[in-house]
This record gives structure tokens, C-alpha cells and sequence, in this order.
């Protein structure tokens, strides 16, 4: 029998000499004689490490500052949501996704701890599969807020993290809840969450009507989330908008803030009403500026031309 | 901070807490309905986190009328507060709910009655009480105008002059009351607005389904 | 079962102002020290019972329905209505059938008592843990015979008095005896008093059942 050769040598513990030092350091001046020989992650020399341990867990925890929103409106809901991710002072990720697509029916957005939103809402998403094949029916937006609301009361102050919304479509129509960690859950037309929230209140309350088209509300959405980002440090990246209808929800745009930037900067007067995302007039389009116009003109000519391109 | 409070007239209770729910600085609902009702005549204002009241309301709620499919009969006014005082007693010694209330009902042997409860399990029947802020305004209103068997009138009078004097001393004046009487005939609701005075019937548009839905099929059974 | 119908005879009515309750005790040996009470007991301040069956086990179920009544109180601030401890007491002795290993209770009960809706109530339960509601019944040796006694010579309107000596004559009668013996019987009133309207239990002292039991004997 030939013996394999395999190299094992992945297996093996790291030796770092500096860890080994620091480990002698900290049995003699810490630990005292306690037993630290499967200690090969090196502690901080604090005082109080427990405490410092706590600080860093708090400062460490992401997702700190977001800005989502909900509304529910004629034509269904409109779910818009920032995509940046801080850890203390740092952006930790301009990519996440803070929509949770819990099923073709329901979302759920994130702000506050990114793994406990992460985890509770794909618990929750577990639990409303099991509530369709025990019942043969999809669960209410109703039943499944309550469900994610009972499960966080359950942890309240346990150290969990989350100010969610619940949005989706059953046999009642629409439905949107704000679900939180401290057991919280209201039922609403209207709500944002996150540190970004106060801006974009400002900008949804003023522009929401409940006859908007679903494209006025996208927009709205989107200004609302992208005015946020402005103003919050803590808030950017890209704009996701989600619209829930009778046959679920779709993904309508997902938008980096710079380029609204410039769509939206400068400001515009308030009696020009083309220019209060989803006000009365038609949704804003923004003008193009001088070298898009150009570079546009450019491959427009292009693509009229086949003769052109086959040369 | 919540709002509330209740008092006794002639043949009712009237029970008053404002409607918005507040997360720090931020309005985030301004029609919530902060005063459950239990059965056909038993009204529970409730104040505190809003995890807490929602669980303990419900809590309490269902108990009752558990209670009433067991012995074939409601509890009274008074039995039912006791049970109350009770659970809150229970729950201060293990992870309190931090839960305040007022306690209103009309059972036919004892007439209207009103309970004032704390999470500290304090229990007191009382002619007239309040809670929170607001609360606090309408006590010596309250000590001032309330008289015994008071008509309909009289007490919507007496409630108007409470919100007017929140509307014009409490630093955040919420922006609407939610009035509800309960009587022998059951519960009817009112709404207010506190910067005008002025009174509709109903109650807050988006009321939780499950509160109006539950008391319906109850009062059928 | 055999043990109840073997047992003292326990006689229970309506009448017009409250309940009246009397049970027969059984004189097993003269050397007996005579007891003052071993048949009817106090729940609390408005429910008694008189028993039938096996008195150690009475004795829990005695003890336990205290503890109900008591505990009703504590948790709603109001007496507990008859009928709910009627129904505590007899899902006690159900659960006793229904598992294995274990005897249920030999006894049935007579249970009168007052509430503030329903009023004055008489109730009857036996080992299995069944309830009824009655105007006037019977338990022990010869409840059937008592029962038809009962069935002719009751009726509502009867006054606390005339109940009194109704249910002495069908109590000399199940015991098979011609005399009544008045240091053989045990008897409670449940009445409202007259001036303050508080409901009030009383076993009658030795001296009254005498009267009551001479009156049936001439």
C-alpha cells in the first residue's frame, strides 16, 4: 500500500515569536500561574479587560449609521435604503445590502447590528417557510412582524441591535411595520430608521402623496435616501429602491450617491415644484451636462449609422 | 413621555392618553391607540417602553379572556385589576415590566370603576388619576372639578380643560387625545385635537387589527 | 364507590333564606372519644361541605379547596365563586382516574355556599370527579331512599326551620333507625344575616340539634 503524502502542515498552530513573548509576559504579570498554554490569540494589556472588551465589541459593532425608509402608498410600498457600513469612525463597506428579500413577498431592512439583522430576519424568513407549509398559506405582514418582534422581545436587553422594517403584500394589501430591538413594533404608513432617518423624514413628509405614480414615489425614495447621505457621515454608497406590489417586490434601482449628486446639486427653488422628488409635476430629469450631452450626441450618431460600423 | 388620564362619572369611566409614540426626538406614529380594551367593559391605558406594554397588554388580555372561557363568566372591574396588580407584583421581583396603567370598568354589580396601577404593583382604587407628564397636569384639575356622578357633558368639559392646559404647559403638547368611554353599553371612542379642543367620534385610523378584530368576536360570543 | 354508599349519609337543601346541610357520623365503637366534627368543614367564609367516603382523604381534599378559596382571594381580591372551587376541587379528583398507580379519592362531597351571582348554591360530587347543581340531594348509605323521600316532601319555599326538620326525618330514615341519635349528627346553616346582609355559615351547636331531633322523635 502506498502511503499518501498529504502536507498537514496547514493544520498546524501559527508560531509567532512575539505572541509567545507576550504570552510569557502575560502569565507573569497577569494571569499568574493560570494556564495559558492554548492562548495563542494575545490579549490586550489592559486593566479591566472585560471592560475594554465591551468598549470594543460597541465600537467594533457596524452598521451604526444607515439610513432606510418605507411608505406605503397607492400603488403599493416603495423601500429605499442606503448601502454604506461604519465601524466607528471608519466606512467599513460602501456595498452592503441592507434590503433582506425575506421572500418574494416580504422585506426587511437593516439599520443598527448587521449580523443581528442579518441572522434574526433570516430566522425570521426560516420561520415564515415553516408557517406556509404548516398552513398551506403565506404568512401576513401582520404575523410575520409579529413573529420577528416577539423573537427580539424575547432578547431584550441581551445586547441585540436592530431597527427594521417589515414590508410586504398579502390578502390585505400592503403592509409595513417598524420592528425593533427593544420589542417595539408599530404599524404604519411612514417610517425611517437609522441615523440618517431625521433627513430623510424631511425630505419624505414633505414630497409623499398618497396618489403618487410608482415611479414619483421610486423617486422620492431615492431623493429622500441620497439627501441623507449628503448630510449623514454615516450614511452612502449606493441607493437601492425595492417597490412592493400584489405580485411582490422588485428591485428598481440601485443608484451610486455621487452620480445623484450631480443629478440633484444644485438645489432648487421651493416654488418650482418639478424639483421636490414625486412633487406634483412630472418626475425630475435632470439636464445633462455639457460632455455627457456630447459624449450621448456621440454614440447616438453611432448607432444610427450601421453603414458606418460595418466599415 | 405618554399621556393619560382617566376619571369616573356617573355611570361610565373616561379614559384619555395621547396617540403618538415617540422614538428620542423623533414622532414616529401619530395615531397609535394607547388604550387597550380587554373585554366587552374593561378598558387598560398603559404607559411605559413600548415593548413592555405591548407584551403585558396583550398578556393580560388574553388571561382574562382565558378566565372567561374556563368559568363561563368575566371577571369584575375589581377582580380583574387585582389579577393585574398581581402579574405586575410577580414580574417585579423577575425582570420587571416597566409598566404603568390605569384601569377602567363597568361591571353591573359595582357600577364604573377605576384602578390606578404601577410597575411597582402599587394598586389603588381611585375617583380620578393620571400618568407621565401629562398626567401630572390634570391631577389638580382633576382635585379642582371632579365631582361625583358627573353627566357625559360635564366630563368631556373636564377633559377638554386637562388637554388645553397640556396643550399650553407641557413642552412637547402631543397632537392628538384618544377619548374612550366605557359604560354599561360598552366602549365608544373619541378622538381630539389638542391645538383646537375639538372632538370627533372614532377613534385613531390605523388602530392594531388585532385589538378591534379580537373585542368584535368576543362581544359576539 | 362502595366505600360512599357504605358511609354516613350527608342531606342537603335549598330553602327559602339559605342552605342547610346535615350529616350522620358513624359511631363505630362506644369506646370511641365522641368527635365534635368530622363530617362538615368551613372553606372559607361563605362555602362548607359535609363529606362521604374515606375521611383521611377528605381531609386533603378539605385542605386543598382552603387553599383554592384563599388563593382566589389573593390573586382577585374577591371571594371565589362556588362553582369554580366546586370545579378546582373535582378536577383534583379526576386527574386521580385518569393516571395510573394511583387510587382516586374515596369521597363525595355536599358543597353549599354563597356567591355574589348566583346566590345560594348546592352542589354534589363524587369520586370520579363529576359535578351537579341541586336544590336539594342526598349522599352515603341509602341516598337513594332519602333521594325519593326528598323528591315528595321538598319544595323551594321551604323556611330555614322546616328545612331543618326535613332533612332530620330523611336522615332517621336512611339510617334505618326509629331515633334519632343527636350525638350522631352534624349540621350547618348557610344564611344571610338578617340586619347586615353578610352571609354567614353555623354549625349548629349540640343543644339545637337535641331540640331539632326531639321535635322529630315525639
Amino acid at each position: 500500500m502506498t502511503s499518501l503524502n498529504l502536507d498537514f502542515s496547514v493544520l498546524d498552530r501559527p508560531v509567532r515569536k512575539e505572541a509567545d513573548e507576550l504570552t510569557s509576559t502575560l502569565e507573569n504579570d497577569v494571569l499568574c500561574g493560570i494556564n495559558t498554554h492554548d492562548q495563542y490569540f494575545t490579549i490586550p494589556r489592559v486593566e479591566d479587560f472585560s471592560r475594554f472588551q465591551k468598549d470594543v465589541v460597541e465600537h467594533v459593532k457596524p452598521q451604526h449609521g444607515t439610513t432606510t425608509l418605507g411608505f406605503i402608498f397607492e400603488h403599493g410600498i416603495i423601500i429605499a435604503v442606503d448601502s454604506r457600513a461604519s465601524q466607528g469612525p471608519y466606512i467599513s463597506s460602501q456595498t452592503v445590502k441592507k434590503v433582506i428579500e425575506i421572500n418574494p413577498f416580504l422585506l426587511g431592512t437593516m439599520a443598527g447590528g448587521a449580523a443581528d439583522c442579518q441572522f434574526w430576519q433570516r430566522n425570521l424568513g426560516i420561520q415564515c417557510r415553516l408557517h406556509e407549509l404548516e398552513t398551506g398559506k403565506r404568512i401576513t405582514v401582520t404575523g410575520a412582524s409579529k413573529l420577528l418582534a416577539n423573537t427580539l422581545y424575547g432578547y431584550r436587553g441581551r445586547g441585540l441591535s436592530m431597527g427594521t422594517m417589515v414590508a410586504g403584500w398579502d390578502t390585505t394589501g400592503p403592509g409595513l411595520f417598524y420592528v425593533d430591538s427593544d420589542g417595539t413594533r408599530l404599524k404604519g404608513k411612514r417610517f425611517s430608521v437609522g441615523s440618517g432617518s431625521l433627513f430623510a423624514y424631511g425630505v419624505l413628509d414633505q414630497g409623499f402623496r398618497h396618489d403618487l405614480s410608482i415611479k414619483e414615489a421610486a423617486e422620492l425614495g431615492r431623493r429622500a435616501i441620497y439627501h441623507a447621505t449628503f448630510r449623514d457621515a454615516f450614511s452612502g454608497g449606493t441607493v437601492s429602491v425595492y417597490h412592493v406590489g400584489p405580485d411582490g417586490w422588485t428591485k428598481m434601482s440601485g443608484t451610486d450617491v455621487g452620480e445623484l449628486h450631480y443629478e440633484y446639486y444644485p438645489a432648487d427653488a421651493v416654488e418650482n415644484p418639478e424639483r421636490h422628488g414625486g412633487g406634483e409635476g412630472d418626475i425630475f430629469v435632470p439636464k445633462k451636462r455639457e460632455h455627457e450631452q456630447n459624449r450621448e450626441d456621440g454614440e447616438k450618431k453611432k448607432d444610427s449609422s450601421p453603414e458606418a460600423m460595418e466599415t | 413621555m405618554d399621556s393619560q388620564f382617566a376619571f369616573v362619572g356617573s355611570n361610565f369611566v373616561v379614559v384619555c392618553a395621547d396617540t403618538t409614540s415617540v422614538q428620542q426626538i423623533i414622532v414616529q406614529k401619530s395615531d397609535e391607540d394607547k388604550i387597550l380594551q380587554l373585554d366587552k367593559t374593561k378598558l387598560f391605558a398603559l404607559s411605559g417602553p413600548k415593548g413592555d406594554v405591548s407584551n403585558f397588554g396583550e398578556f393580560v388580555k388574553c388571561n382574562l379572556n382565558l378566565y372567561r372561557l374556563k368559568n363561563g363568566r368575566s371577571l369584575s372591574t375589581s377582580a380583574a385589576a387585582h389579577w393585574t396588580r398581581n402579574e405586575l407584583a410577580k414580574a417585579l421581583r423577575s425582570g420587571p415590566y416597566q409598566v404603568n396603567g390605569l384601569f377602567a370598568g363597568y361591571d353591573d354589580q359595582s357600577g364604573p370603576e377605576l384602578y390606578f396601577l404601577d410597575y411597582l404593583a402599587t394598586m389603588h382604587k381611585v375617583n380620578s388619576s393620571g400618568h407621565g407628564y401629562g398626567g401630572m397636569f390634570s391631577l389638580s384639575l382633576f382635585d379642582k372639578h371632579w365631582v361625583p356622578n358627573m353627566s357625559r357633558a360635564q366630563s368631556l368639559e373636564l377633559v377638554k380643560k386637562c388637554v388645553a392646559e397640556i396643550q399650553e404647559r407641557l413642552v412637547v403638547a402631543p397632537e392628538k387625545f384618544l377619548i374612550k368611554i366605557v359604560s354599561e353599553k360598552g366602549v365608544e371612542q373619541m378622538t381630539m385635537v389638542t391645538a383646537t379642543g375639538e372632538i370627533t367620534s372614532g377613534g385613531p385610523s390605523s388602530a392594531m387589527p388585532s385589538s378591534s378584530a379580537a373585542v368584535d368576536v368576543e362581544m359576539k360570543a | 364507590m362502595e366505600a360512599i354508599s357504605q358511609a354516613g349519609a350527608a342531606v342537603g337543601m335549598k330553602t327559602r333564606s339559605g342552605v342547610t346541610i346535615a350529616a350522620e357520623r358513624r359511631i363505630l365503637s362506644k369506646l370511641l372519644e365522641s368527635s365534635e366534627k368530622e363530617k362538615t368543614y368551613y372553606i372559607n367564609e361563605h362555602i362548607a361541605v359535609a363529606v362521604a367516603g374515606i375521611s383521611s382523604d377528605a381531609n386533603i381534599l378539605v385542605n386543598y379547596a382552603r387553599v383554592v378559596a384563599q388563593r382566589h382571594l389573593f390573586t382577585y381580591g374577591e371571594p371565589i365563586p362556588v362553582e369554580q372551587l366546586v370545579q378546582a376541587v373535582c378536577d383534583q379528583k379526576q386527574g386521580y382516574t385518569q393516571f395510573g398507580g394511583l387510587r382516586p379519592y374515596g369521597v363525595s362531597f355536599l358543597i353549599g355556599g354563597w356567591d355574589k351571582e348566583f346566590g345560594f348554591q348546592l352542589y354534589q360530587s363524587d369520586p370520579a370527579g363529576n359535578y351537579t347543581a341541586w336544590k336539594a340531594t342526598a349522599i352515603g348509605n341509602n341516598a337513594q331512599s332519602a333521594h325519593a323521600l326528598l323528591k315528595s316532601e321538598y319544595v323551594e319555599t321551604l323556611k330555614c326551620e322546616e328545612g331543618r326538620e326535613l332533612i332530620l326525618k330523611i336522615l332517621r330514615k336512611s339510617m334505618d333507625k326509629t331515633q334519632l341519635m343527636p350525638e350522631n349528627i352534624e349540621m350547618l346553616e348557610i344564611n344571610k344575616d338578617l340586619y347586615s346582609q353578610n352571609v354567614i355559615i353555623r354549625m349548629l351547636t349540640r343543644d339545637e340539634i337535641h331540640a331539632a331531633c326531639s321535635k322529630i322523635n315525639l
